[in-house]
């Protein structure tokens, strides 16, 4: 009986701690109050690390500056709240949820992985005003979750990430130059990884195709066409030199790049298999004259992972701390105790725009201006042509909510990321 | 002809790789073999436990630089450490015939050992050691992996070990006895608690060495290979017949062939699902595994 | 409020899926493939209502019933292997699940775009409930209809003969067949009511989510699943109901407030948590002494 009841008095605490603490009191003060979530445990544990450890950074230096002035004048001091959403649609969608009804923050930034971003703009209202449409109604200006198209799912929602159709078509442009003898692609993807997989075969191939590089063995039909046919055909040829995200063999897949003996090799996976596939390919001893891989791979993690394997690989990245600016984030992110990156970088975008946006649009930050102030940030982002991001002018591609990013191209040299042209 | 010759040497290519692989696999597989032969109790910890042991060695390698055989070793001591403390926890004072409860409670180490990973490498994949990494033996048109000739070999040499400490041994002698009867065992004045410890620890130190063999042949450590790494084990000990470690060696290779004749054949995506196919049809046909082993599967 | 009620949501989808797990574990079988049922469910609903315009309902319960077709096709083999060959089998079904709807890409013009489930890019716009002016107060009601419903049936099971035979064959299967019972039909029975409960659970989950992919339905479902039944214990509904709220509402939602420590306690909790009590939080005696709390009466009272 006494365990029981002690279970009991146990359980009614946790109960109340919880409901005390899923109600915070909102401050008298104002404050411009901004959440955040991302992936902090789990195996990409690294992106919610990432992104918070830039946010801080740029947090503090909008309020070391003095803030952010609001519509009657005064200065209010920026403040973020990071959640774990474990790169879990469920978590993602509660944090959302949460946010958007229990605290007083005027937009997110989050969820950083695609698919659990896929899953939470589902939520949201697809157009803003539709009285039928029971969808949240909160801005979301997202960082991280890179896959293409996501953010038009809903008029609340927005990215700032990097437009890879542009970065690759930059990138083969400026290859096709450099190595006019290379004649030949070839490459792989993880296919359960959405992200890495379109991007693969709807940009990659499709771009390299377009400035004269060919897909070893023959033309494959219809990839100049129409992209999901096209997208289908790149997925055949390729059956057996794609890999799964988890994979640990990669003996078929290399020789299979062995085989086609392709001039120009393409890796489109993520950081793990990326190096797993590398160092495969450096058994083999598969050299081929250019290497390409994909923009998530431009991170830390890869030369962690496998840094002399990696060695000579082209990525597009929309950050790289050759800038003033950038040069600061970075120090401010390894400071805290994260690493920017194409990816977290944008999180200190992010804190500028809504910093931006909300002194543009006369956000008054009151308890009881919330759902005001919110739809007057939503209209706000949505009006923006052009802002000031790290690497230089990002523009903003209004209907889609999406960024167009300046970018440049980076190679692995012993261990680092070069900046081999910048074609800002 | 040549064609023929060309498509010949690729497959059976193909295929080599595939079990020469395969030996990591056998090495997962024998450890759930061993636990579940001695307790009739599925330790779900067992690949992460098996995999945190190779970043301890990881972490030797990291901050002073230990060769790798160092590594592989510190990770087998590490591994079985985890693996005693996974007893403890979440099997010794669990009644002994409650298997759901100590299921879920090593269901529960495993998200704890997983985590405690992650947040420690934020989950970043990190370059792994291997002896003869990038060595590539020719013969004749067939080219085999160095690196996986010394895990061939790693596995050759610990199998042996254990065979021995359970066949020639006091501590086997009682393994085996609690595994068959375990009451019976208790009559006959053995500790059973003390018995199951060292299982554990034993398995541990096999999962370190297979953690560390795995991580190696990859060249690249992640916590994402955990789940996979739990499920592939599992498979194989099936295959192979619980309790049987020559069927776990067979199964293990077994499937890295199948995984990478069919990835050649039919591509990824559909690769996994003939390898789950296959179990499907030991089971039904063949429960026993491959050497149909005499431990009831009960 | 929507964060209470989508957690409410949440719980009461999590509730369905331990709940199909408990009805086989009723019989001693542990499965780790009801997340496979659970995606089964989730992509015949969403493909019911996006591609064939369906009402939620009608798509709902087809979808439960594909569920438990399937699981009965299962049952069948999954009779020979008992203990860690059954859970490896399970194992082996849930992902071959995952994977089929990883491969499956079925694409329909819908105005401008497309829909329907395409392969690693997921299946979006399974957007039913917003998209009909359903506020998140009715979309929880919906939801708990179900689970109320589920618990009162098997509630109702526990205490009739059925419930009885189940639970016998779960405790020895050999004496209960040498008594003529037909462990067959029992163990089948078991495995398609537990299809059809996940079935309900993936149909409901799919369309308060409005995204389903492959990722959603891998073996860490599956543990979930069962981790509810095991963790709340076997005497009754309750325990998994109880399961889930500790799990969903209490570790994972609850420990927020521990940031990066919220998911190494999470483990850590559930080990303590079965240390302590290893026939579930709702054990039978937890359950004597609530019935006894409440004057004996609880029969009919502790469904609301």
């Amino acid at each position: 009986m006494s365990i029981t009841k002690l279970i009991a008095m146990a359980l009614a605490i946790l109960v109340s701690t919880f409901f005390a603490l899923a109600h915070p009191v909102v401050a008298a003060d104002r404050t411009v109050k901004i959440a955040a979530w991302g992936a902090k445990s789990g195996p990409l544990r690294s992106f919610g690390v990432n992104s918070e450890a830039v946010l801080k950074g740029a947090v503090k230096s909008i309020n070391d500056s003095g803030g952010v002035k609001l519509g009657d004048g005064t200065m209010a001091k920026m403040e973020f709240t990071y959640y774990d959403s474990a790169c879990n649609a469920d978590q993602a969608i509660s944090v959302a949820r949460k946010v958007e009804s229990q605290t007083g923050a005027l937009i997110g930034i989050g969820p950083t992985c695609s698919g659990a971003a896929a899953a939470m703009y589902g939520i949201f209202q697809k157009k803003v005003g539709d009285k039928s449409d029971t969808g949240l109604q909160f801005p979301i200006l997202t960082d991280t979750a890179i896959r293409p198209g996501l953010a038009k799912k809903s008029q609340w929602t927005f990215r700032n990430v990097p437009n890879e159709i542009t970065m690759y078509d930059a990138l083969f442009k400026w290859l096709r130059s450099k190595y006019p003898n290379a004649k030949t692609i070839y490459g792989g993807t993880e296919t359960d990884q959405a992200h890495s997989r379109i991007t693969f075969a709807a940009v990659i191939v499709q771009k390299a195709k377009k400035y004269g590089f060919e897909w070893v063995g023959g033309g494959i039909e219809g990839v100049t066409g129409k992209i999901i046919a096209g997208m289908k055909n790149v997925l055949n040829v390729s059956k057996s030199s794609n890999w799964l995200l988890a994979d640990t063999n990669f003996s078929v897949q290399a020789r299979a790049f062995k085989r086609s003996g392709a001039d120009m090799m393409i890796i489109s996976s993520h950081p793990f298999t990326t190096c797993g596939m590398l160092k495969e390919m450096r058994r083999q001893r598969i050299k081929p004259k250019v290497l390409v891989g994909l923009t998530s791979s431009s991170s830390a993690e890869t030369l962690k992972g496998c840094s002399a394997a990696a060695e000579g690989i082209y990525i597009p990245t929309g950050f790289a701390p050759i800038t003033k600016a950038a040069a600061k984030v970075a120090a401010a992110a390894e400071a805290n105790g994260g690493a920017a990156d194409l990816h977290s970088a944008a999180a200190w975008e992010n804190a500028h725009i809504i910093k931006q946006v909300v002194e543009a649009t006369g956000v008054m930050a009151k308890p009881e201006t919330l759902k005001a102030d919110r739809r007057k940030v939503r209209d706000g982002l949505e009006k923006l042509v052009k802002v000031d991001g790290l690497m230089g002018e990002i523009g903003r591609v209004q209907d889609e909510g999406e960024s167009i990013k300046p970018y440049v191209f980076v190679q692995a040299q012993k261990g680092a990321w070069k900046v081999v042209h910048d074609p800002r | 002809m040549s064609d023929f010759l060309l498509e010949f040497v690729e497959v059976t290519q193909t295929i080599g790789d595939g079990l020469f692989f395969g030996t990591t696999y056998a090495l997962i597989g024998i450890g759930f073999s061993l636990i579940f032969g001695a307790m009739r109790k599925l330790n779900m910890t067992y690949a992460a436990a098996a995999l945190a042991g190779a970043y301890v060695g990881l972490a030797a390698f990291t901050f002073v630089n230990a060769p790798a055989p160092v590594v592989f070793l510190i990770s087998a001591l590490a591994s079985g450490l985890i693996g005693g403390a996974v007893y403890i926890t979440c099997f010794r004072f669990i009644p002994i015939h409650n298997h759901l409860a100590a299921l879920m409670a090593s269901i529960g180490a495993l998200f704890f050992i997983d985590e405690i990973v992650v947040h420690t490498t934020d989950g970043s994949p990190l370059t792994f050691p291997a002896m003869f990494e990038y060595v590539m033996f020719e013969l004749g048109p067939y080219g085999i992996r160095g690196d996986l000739l010394f895990v061939l070999a790693v596995n050759i040499v610990s199998t042996i070990g254990l065979l021995y400490v359970l066949y020639r041994t006091r501590l086997g002698l009682a393994t085996r006895a609690v595994s068959q009867q375990d009451v019976a065992a208790q009559l006959c004045g053995i500790d059973v608690h003390r018995t199951n410890a060292v299982t554990f620890v034993l398995a541990g130190l096999l999962g370190g060495i297979a953690g560390s063999m795995t991580a190696s042949a990859v060249g690249v450590l992640s916590p994402l290979i955990t789940v996979p790494l739990t499920v592939k084990g599992l498979i194989i000990a099936v295959i192979g017949g619980l309790g049987s470690i020559p069927g776990a060696i067979a199964a293990g290779l077994l499937v890295g062939g199948m995984e990478n004749a069919f990835l050649y054949f039919r591509g990824v995506n559909e690769r996994d699902m003939y390898v789950l196919l296959l179990l499907f049809i030991f089971l039904v046909f063949r429960p026993d595994g491959l050497f149909g082993s005499t431990v009831d599967r009960d | 409020m929507s964060y209470y009620l989508g957690l409410a949501q949440l719980i009461g989808i999590h509730t369905l899926l331990g709940l199909s797990a408990y009805v086989l574990m009723l019989t001693g079988q542990l499965s780790l493939g009801q997340a496979g049922f659970f995606a089964i469910g989730a992509y015949s609903a969403g493909i019911l209502t996006v591609i064939f315009e369906l009402p939620i309902l009608p798509a709902l319960l087809a979808a439960a019933v594909i569920a438990a077709f399937f699981a009965f096709i299962v049952g069948f083999p999954a009779l020979r292997v008992k203990g860690l060959m059954l859970v490896v089998a399970t194992i082996a079904f849930g992902e071959f699940v995952r994977l089929f709807f990883f491969n499956l890409s079925w694409r329909v013009p819908r105005g401008d775009i497309e829909v329907g489930p395409d392969s690693t890019n997921g299946f979006r716009e399974i957007r039913y409930f917003v998209a009909n002016g359903w506020s998140p107060w009715e979309i929880t009601t919906f939801v708990w209809t179900f689970v109320i419903l589920v618990m009162i049936a098997l509630w109702w099971m526990d205490r009739s003969r059925a419930g009885a035979v189940l639970r016998a064959v779960g405790e020895d299967e050999l004496a209960t067949q040498s008594v003529g019972v037909n462990l067959t039909a029992v163990k089948v029975t078991a495995m398609t009511a537990g299809g059809f409960i996940a079935g309900i659970g993936g149909a409901l989950y799919a369309h308060t989510a409005t995204y389903v992919d492959h990722l959603t339905f891998t073996v860490l479902l599956a543990t979930f699943a069962v981790s509810y039944p095991i963790l709340g214990g076997l005497s009754s509904v309750f325990g998994t109901l109880v399961a889930v709220i500790f799990i969903q509402g209490v570790l994972v939602e609850g420990l927020r407030f521990l940031g990066d420590w919220r998911n190494i306690v999470f483990g850590l909790l559930i080990i303590i948590a079965m240390n302590l009590k290893p026939d579930g939080l709702f054990d039978a005696r937890t359950t004597r002494i609530l019935r006894r709390a409440i004057g004996l009466g609880g029969r009919e009272k502790s469904d609301a």
